[in-house]
C-alpha cells in the first residue's frame, strides 16, 4: 500500500469508523489541536448526511420526532454508510433499514412512510414522456383492441400500504395529528408526476390496482380486462372499471403516448 | 487533449433550484449559470424542465462535486458515464471539479477531502487527469478545496502544489478566493502568496463564496454573504490579472434572487474596467 492509499485508508475509517489512526497524518499546529480538526470533518460528514435524510423524509422526522429520527440516522449510517457519488440515493434503503432494525421494526408504519417519501422522489425526477391523448384512442380498431399494450408513464409508482401511512403523511404535511397507527385493510396508491411536474398521488381500489399492475407486467389491453374480472362481480362491470381507470390515466397522465399493438 | 484558453464569458450565478421559476420569469442580467453537474444526473422532471428552458437563454457551466480525481480507488467509469451523458445534453462552456478525493472504495463522504501536497499525490492526479481527459474528450478544470487540516507528509504549499501540477498537465483552475481565505485563516498563511503563485494562464474562473466564523476556525459554508476580506481579496487579485470568468456560489441558507445579483453587480463594479463583458462581445 502507498503512502497515499495508506492516508485515504485512515481518512476514511475515522469518518466512518471513528478509528483513532487517521490523527497521526495530522501535522501539529497553533489554535485547533489535530483531533479537532479531524472532528471537523467528522461533524461535517455526519450533518451532511444527515441533512439529506431530513429533506427527503421529512414527514418522517416528524413522525418520530427529534430524538428516534436521531437514533434513525445513526443506525442508519453505521449499518448503510454513503455507497453513491449522488447523494439523492444515500435514503434507497432506509425503508429496508427501518423494517429490520429494531426498535424502528416494530412500527410496521415507519417503514410505509419512509417507501412512500422515496416513491415521491423517484416520480419527482423520473424520464419525461409523451402521454396518451383520447385521439390515439379512437384510431385503435375494435378488433385491435384486446392486443392493444399500454405502457405507464416512467414516473408511475404503486404502493400497497397494510397501515395509514399516507393518511399519516398528509396529516403532518397538514400540520394535523397522525391517525392512529393501526395494521388495518390493505390500502392502495399510484404516485406520478403530473402535467405542471408536480408529484401527485392518488387511492386507488384493488381492481384499478391490480389492472395497473397488469399494464405495468407488460400484459396486453385483453388481460387487463380479465384482471379487471376477477375483482368485479362480471366481465361488464370489470370492462367499465378498466374504461373508467383509462379515462382517469389519460386525464392525470399515467399512460404514455406509446401504445403498441402484440401480435395476436 | 487540447488546452485552448477557455473564453471569457463574464460574470454568473450558481443555479439553484429555488431560483428557476424567477429567473425564466425575469431574464436577469446574469452572463451565464453554473450548475451542480450531478443534480441532473436524472432522467426527466423538474431539474430538466427548467435547465432545457434556462440554456436557451444563458451559457451554462458545469461543476462536479462528486468525481472525486484524487482518490486512489479505481476511477468510476459509472460515473464519468453519467458527466458524459449530461455534458452532450447540456453542451456546457466548460466543465469543472475539485481538487480532492471524496470516496474510497465503496465509501463515499460526500465532502471535499484535502489531497497532502506530495510528489506522489501530482503523479496520481496527473495520471487520473489525463484519464478523464480522454474519456471526457474535454479539458477538466479543478477548484483549489478549503482545509481544515495539514498533512505531516506534505513536502510543499498548496499554491506550490497547484503550480507543480500545472507545469506538468497544463491544467487550469477554478480559484475559489473563499476557499483561499478559509485555508488561509485555519492554516496560517497570507492568502495574496496564494493567489500571487497562480499564472494567469492556469486560472479559467474564479468563485467567490460565504463562510461560517467560529473564532478559533472558518468553515466554508458557502451560506453567508460574501465578506469584505474577500470581496477585497477579489478587487485587489483582479486588479493584477486580465479577464478572468467570476462567479457568485451560494449553496445553502438562500437569500431572495436580488440578493445574490447584488453580489453579482458589486463583484463586476470592483473589477477592472477590462473585465467588462461588452468589450468581448
Amino acid at each position: 500500500m502507498t503512502s497515499l492509499e495508506q492516508l485515504q485508508k485512515d481518512f476514511v475509517e475515522m469518518l466512518s469508523q471513528d478509528s483513532p489512526k487517521f490523527e497521526a497524518h495530522i501535522a501539529a499546529q497553533s489554535g485547533l489541536a489535530p483531533q479537532q480538526r479531524a472532528e471537523i470533518y467528522q461533524n461535517a460528514y455526519r450533518i451532511r448526511l444527515t441533512k439529506v435524510l431530513e429533506q427527503d423524509h421529512e414527514m418522517l422526522g416528524l413522525y418520530l420526532g427529534d430524538d428516534l429520527f436521531e437514533e434513525m440516522v445513526k443506525g442508519y449510517l453505521a449499518i448503510y454508510p454513503s455507497c453513491a457519488p449522488s447523494l439523492r440515493e444515500f435514503g434507497n434503503r432506509l425503508p429496508h433499514f427501518l423494517s429490520s432494525q429494531s426498535p424502528f421494526k416494530e412500527h410496521g408504519i415507519l417503514q410505509e412512510i419512509a417507501l412512500f417519501e422515496r416513491l415521491l422522489l423517484r416520480a419527482f425526477d423520473a424520464a419525461d414522456s409523451d402521454t396518451l391523448q383520447f385521439t390515439q384512442l379512437q384510431s385503435i380498431q375494435q378488433t385491435s383492441w384486446p392486443n392493444i399494450q399500454f405502457r405507464l408513464h416512467p414516473s408511475v409508482q404503486l404502493l400497497t400500504c397494510h397501515y395509514p401511512a399516507v393518511e399519516s403523511w398528509q396529516a403532518l404535511k397538514s400540520e394535523q395529528s397522525p391517525p392512529s397507527p393501526e395494521n388495518t385493510t390493505e390500502r392502495y396508491w399510484i404516485i406520478a408526476r403530473e402535467q405542471d411536474k408536480r408529484t401527485g398521488f392518488y387511492a386507488l381500489s384493488k381492481c384499478h390496482y391490480e389492472c395497473l399492475k397488469s399494464i405495468q407486467s407488460g400484459l396486453p389491453f385483453g388481460f387487463v380486462c380479465e384482471t379487471a374480472a376477477q375483482y368485479t362481480d362480471s366481465e361488464e362491470q370489470g370492462m367499465m372499471q378498466v374504461m373508467e381507470l383509462l379515462q382517469k390515466g389519460i386525464e392525470l397522465g399515467w399512460l404514455q403516448s406509446n401504445i403498441e399493438l402484440l401480435q395476436a | 487533449m487540447s488546452n485552448t484558453p477557455h473564453p471569457y464569458i463574464g460574470f454568473g450565478l450558481g443555479l439553484r433550484t429555488c431560483y428557476f421559476e424567477e429567473i425564466l420569469a425575469t431574464q436577469p442580467n446574469v452572463d451565464w449559470f453554473e450548475i451542480i453537474s450531478e443534480n441532473y444526473f436524472v432522467d426527466g422532471g423538474k431539474p430538466w424542465h427548467y435547465l432545457d428552458q434556462i440554456k436557451e437563454q444563458y451559457p451554462i457551466v458545469m461543476h462536479g462535486v462528486s468525481m472525486s480525481i484524487g482518490s486512489t480507488s479505481d476511477i468510476n467509469f459509472d460515473y464519468l458515464g453519467n458527466l458524459k451523458k449530461t455534458i452532450d445534453r447540456v453542451q456546457p462552456m466548460w466543465i469543472s471539479d475539485h481538487l480532492c478525493f471524496s470516496s474510497l472504495g465503496d465509501f463515499n463522504s460526500h465532502d471535499l477531502l484535502p489531497m497532502p501536497y506530495t510528489e506522489e499525490a501530482i503523479d496520481h492526479l496527473a495520471q487520473r487527469l489525463n484519464i478523464v481527459q480522454d474519456y471526457l474528450q474535454r479539458p477538466l478544470i479543478l477548484e483549489n478545496v478549503s482545509s481544515y487540516l495539514t498533512y505531516q507528509a506534505s513536502q510543499m504549499s498548496e499554491w506550490e502544489f497547484l503550480s507543480e501540477l500545472h507545469s506538468r498537465t497544463q491544467c487550469r483552475y477554478l480559484l475559489d478566493i473563499n476557499n483561499i481565505y478559509v485555508s488561509a485563516r485555519n492554516h496560517e498563511f497570507e492568502p495574496e502568496t496564494f493567489l500571487d503563485a497562480i499564472p494567469q494562464q492556469a486560472i479559467a474562473q474564479i468563485h467567490l463564496a460565504g463562510h461560517s466564523d467560529f473564532g478559533s476556525h472558518i468553515i466554508d459554508t458557502h451560506d453567508q454573504p460574501i465578506c469584505d476580506q474577500v470581496w477585497r481579496l477579489f478587487e485587489n487579485f483582479a486588479k493584477t490579472r486580465g479577464p478572468i470568468n467570476t462567479m457568485i456560489e451560494r449553496d445553502d441558507n438562500f437569500p431572495p434572487f436580488s440578493e445574490l445579483m447584488a453580489e453579482l453587480d458589486h463583484a463586476r463594479a470592483i473589477a477592472p474596467e477590462s473585465w467588462s463583458v461588452h468589450d468581448f462581445a
